[in-house]
């Protein structure tokens, strides 16, 4: 099957940086491409391009945000140059950082109304996809309340809403969790797992909290000063956590353990990327040691 | 050092979100203020440099209540660094920002140009001196307003959220400076939502929910409570919850919070150890 996302050799400057060199590139040759029903996380320090990464795929850049732009990158096959950001924001939904400047609307049903009123959709199919949006997210229960009253986590899950209205192949986040307690987090999450698991959602997010990255996606892009640097799975990253620190990045405190166990030989089994693994592991390393004595 | 009593907080529109809090932070300690979004912990720190003045109650900075002192007197004392440094910084250079605090304290210009060398060379700006902030990194501009607040060389700093929005290296590298000026004896107060910033650095944790205070103690017996802390909508870091699900984990694993504790009790663990355990 063909990829849903392909970037090519993308290497992306901003106007408004003077030099030309390709050090002051906000993206350098950069290719992967992502296949319909993944889930991808993207992670990597301050500066190294995410965001950027992120408006390119949206259609942001090149439609709305203009610079030099280099090589490709592909909607379902469509060079986002040839493709107006409308018809991309119908093929790809986006969710910003703060749900503050993201909620435009006094109500949480207006807001999902919002995208689908400014497509010229038929009411009766407005009122469709609201309901179907609410329910797909789990938020039936807070239809009729103010933005303005809900949690961070709530107010997440109606920008998602929103976005998942359109009923957009592929979903796209950029720190959608940054303003969210633990909890709220989570929520998060388990919404894009559902999303994913459940609709077939391509689902790609960018986030700084590894713990819960790596708990719930399938493959890791790590961007470092504009360019990929790893583009594998968590388990695979979680065996090197060295690469990590090499760009100031960490994996999870329990993979991190198991890791030091491992190399101390008091750790057996596979390296685990949540809590529950690694007491699963720990106990039948710690077990095995017993009966070796 | 602060001195909250019966405090309770109402907004201009009738919401309450502190009711009747009573506690205090002794000088030198290093205390994590945590809660669920929505508890209350910005609210109780903008308290502490008189941001808010209590509705009810009384809030004493070094024996000194914020209802009779102004702002201004009270920044000497306490600092104060907002989640998001862009609502802070306002000057056009990073050396004329560092030394806004000072230059109104009436210091010479010596003095205030003193200051801003050290506190820019704390906290490794020293080359950006005469850039606009708004070219930095948002990282750098977190360093930037981390830096003005320590020219003023106040005694209490109390930092909201200071790592949101960084990478992990940056968050690492404001904490390991405030945890030098902890060491200099400057009492800390910081708000996060990452518990595992909690375990590494805090060694109290005050826990509000719904605005109240859940729980005041220290960090590890505070993480080895979940039940109290999943009240509130929050986890103990992952080592801790790891340990916790060992059945008679306190006698063999102690209440490790870190990686680096609990690496260092398993290494420790003795034969016997494991019959108990398994």
């Amino acid at each position: 099957m063909d990829p849903v996302i392909t970037v090519e050799h993308l290497t992306f400057r901003y106007p408004t940086i003077a030099s030309a060199s390709t050090e002051a590139a906000a993206l350098k040759d950069v290719s992967f491409s992502i296949h319909a029903g993944e889930f991808v996380g993207i992670t990597g320090p301050a500066g190294a391009g995410k965001s950027t990464l992120v408006l390119t795929i949206n259609g942001i850049i090149p439609h709305f945000q203009s610079g030099i732009f280099q090589g490709k990158v592909l909607i379902n096959g469509r060079d986002t140059f040839e493709t107006s950001c409308s018809e991309i924001s119908r093929q790809v939904g986006s969710v910003f950082q703060d749900p503050e400047a993201q909620l435009v609307t006094p109500t949480v049903e207006d807001e999902i109304a919002f995208g689908l009123e400014n497509f010229g959709f038929e009411p009766g199919l407005i009122e469709s996809r609201i309901q179907e949006a609410l329910h797909l997210i789990g938020i039936t229960n807070l239809r009729n309340r103010s933005t303005s009253e809900l949690s961070g986590g709530q107010k997440q899950r109606v920008s998602i809403a929103a976005a998942v209205a359109l009923r957009p192949g592929i979903l796209i986040l950029d720190e959608p969790t940054s303003e969210l307690d633990p909890m709220g987090t989570m929520e998060v999450f388990e919404v894009l797992k559902q999303l994913n698991q459940q609709f077939g959602l391509t689902i790609i997010v960018v986030e700084q909290k590894i713990n819960i990255l790596m708990e719930y996606i399938q493959r890791l892009l790590v961007l470092n000063q504009g360019s990929l640097v790893f583009d594998r799975t968590p388990r695979e990253i979680i065996k090197e956590p060295e690469t990590l620190h090499s760009v100031g990045l960490r994996v999870p405190p329990v993979s991190e353990l198991a890791y030091l166990l491992k190399k101390a030989a008091l750790y057996t089994e596979e390296l685990p990327l949540t809590v529950d693994e690694a007491y699963s592991g720990l106990q039948k390393s710690l077990g095995r040691r017993k009966e070796e004595k | 050092m602060i001195q909250v009593t019966d405090v309770s907080f109402q907004y201009p529109n009738g919401f309450t979100i502190l009711e009747h809090i009573s506690f205090q932070i002794n000088r030198g300690e290093f205390v994590a203020l945590i809660g669920q979004n929505g508890a209350g912990k910005t609210t109780l720190l903008k308290q502490f440099n008189g941001l808010l003045k209590p509705t009810s109650g009384n809030i004493l900075i070094d024996q000194v209540n914020t209802k009779d002192s102004s702002t201004g007197e009270l920044a000497r004392k306490v600092g104060y660094l907002f989640q998001n440094p862009d609502h802070q910084i306002f000057l056009p250079t990073v050396e004329k920002e560092i030394g806004f605090g000072p230059a109104n304290l009436h210091l010479s210009k010596d003095e205030v140009k003193e200051r801003v060398r050290e506190a820019a060379a704390e906290v490794g700006l020293t080359q950006y001196l005469n850039e606009n902030p708004l070219f930095l990194s948002k990282g750098q501009r977190q360093r930037v307003a981390f830096a003005s607040l320590l020219s003023m060389q106040p005694e209490v700093m109390v930092l909201d959220e200071p790592t949101t929005g960084q990478d992990y290296q940056e968050g690492i590298e404001i904490m390991e400076m405030v945890k030098e000026l902890h060491q200099k004896g400057h009492t800390i107060v910081f708000v996060t939502h990452d518990m595992e910033l909690v375990a590494e650095y805090a060694q109290r944790v005050i826990v509000l929910s719904e605005g109240r205070i859940l729980i005041d103690d220290v960090c590890r017996k505070v993480f080895y409570q979940p039940e109290l802390l999943k009240q509130t909508n929050l986890f103990p870091s992952q080592i801790a919850r790891l340990v916790q699900k060992f059945p008679d984990y306190s006698k063999r694993f102690g209440q490790a919070l870190t990686v680096r504790e609990l690496y260092e009790q398993v290494l420790k663990m003795t034969e016997s150890d494991f019959r108990c355990l398994l």
